[in-house]
């Protein structure tokens, strides 16, 4: 907030200021550059606080050592972590791990790729059965198809013939007047009586 | 609060925990190929009903995906951080059966786990005072039957160092 100052300022400021300081002068703080200085403070400089220049040599040395220590205990300890990172990164123990530790992935890796070679072995197998199984089915499909059409084509084929013996008793134009005289001749009965206990009798008179 | 889903155990952080499937740091991606319906993939589907929850909660910077009915068959597949690929068919197989398997091939051992805890044992040594972070306590002044922190109750008078200097002072005068 203080600033040293020299120049024309300085000749009216030093006849006030007391003997031995650095003269100073204030700079823009709290208040904008439009606001008047206070009342209290219209002649006032401000002076810094006084050194004793002993004083200030012994302090200068013994801070100064006591720096240079702090500062070298923390370089060591900040080494000693970069060491340790550096041995535990790329030393020799590590590249000895990280030998076993590939050897010991490769030895997994082979067993994971055996397992899945006899996984591979079961599938294959359990593939071709099922196949089989839906080859046998199919066949037994066509079959069994095979099957029923033959037997439509001989139920037809009985009908036919059944059919070509019934032809030989129809009546036709020729049979018609012999039929005829044979049917009159003939009288039929289909009347039939039945008992309780059920026997049938087909022998009735006929009206 | 009602329990949510078919097996509301596996939100439970109890169940979380005990999942001993802790994968190797070059495991960055697991993936899981299976079917919603079939007999041969039900192992596939116990296991990522049960045990997926623990894995990612074990290994909480692996990627775990899953795709449905993609394959005819299910499968895992591990991708390593130097661009290596594992495979594990899991047709047919239980799902106890491919949690070991996927112990033994993909998974930290015992051994392993067990330095890990001691090392982070030892960093942590409850001895210490500092942030935190790192540390339990900050200041003696938190322990039970200590001098209680100054900054709350105030020092009695014979303790402070300004009293002791002035008592000093008038004796050597």
């Amino acid at each position: 907030m203080f600033q040293v100052i020299g120049g024309r300022s300085v000749q009216a400021a030093r006849v006030l200021a007391p003997r031995s300081a650095v003269l100073v002068e204030a700079v823009r703080g709290r208040k904008s550059r439009t606001d008047p200085v206070a009342k209290s403070k219209v002649g006032r400089i401000k002076v810094p606080p006084p050194v004793d220049p002993v004083e200030m040599v012994v302090l200068k040395e013994r801070y100064g050592e006591y720096q240079m220590i702090m500062r070298a205990l923390r370089l060591e300890f900040k080494e000693e972590m970069l060491r340790k990172r550096y041995e535990e990164d790329t030393g020799s123990l590590a590249e000895e791990r990280a030998r076993q530790e590939a050897q010991e992935h490769r030895v997994l890796m082979d067993f994971n790729h055996l397992e899945n070679q006899r996984m591979l072995k079961l599938r294959i197998v359990r593939v071709q059965m099922e196949k089989e199984e839906t080859d046998r089915k199919k066949f037994e499909v066509i079959l069994q198809r095979e099957q029923e059409q033959q037997e439509i084509v001989k139920e037809k084929e009985k009908e036919i013939l059944k059919l070509q013996e019934d032809a030989k008793n129809f009546i036709t134009l020729e049979n018609l007047d012999q039929r005829i005289e044979e049917a009159l001749d003939n009288p039929k009965n289909y009347n039939f009586a039945i008992d309780k206990q059920g026997k049938v009798v087909k022998q009735t008179m006929l009206q | 609060m009602p329990m949510k889903g078919r097996f509301p155990i596996r939100r439970t952080l109890e169940y979380l925990q005990k999942g001993d499937i802790v994968f190797k740091n070059r495991v960055k991606i697991m993936t899981v190929n299976y079917n919603t319906h079939g007999e041969l993939s039900e192992g596939a589907r116990k296991f990522v009903f049960f045990n997926i929850p623990q894995i990612q909660y074990k290994n909480q910077w692996v990627q775990v995906m899953m795709f449905k009915n993609m394959t005819p068959s299910p499968f895992l597949k591990f991708y390593l951080d130097d661009g290596e690929q594992v495979l594990v068919d899991v047709e047919g197989k239980d799902h106890k059966h491919i949690s070991d398997h996927v112990r033994k091939i993909v998974g930290k051992t015992e051994e392993v786990l067990q330095a890990e805890a001691q090392a982070k044992m030892q960093e942590s040594n409850p001895a210490n005072f500092g942030p935190r972070k790192y540390c339990l306590r900050e200041c003696i002044c938190e322990v039970d039957g200590q001098v209680p922190c100054p900054g709350t109750i105030a020092l009695p008078k014979e303790m402070t160092g300004k009293y002791r200097t002035m008592m000093a002072a008038a004796q050597e005068e």
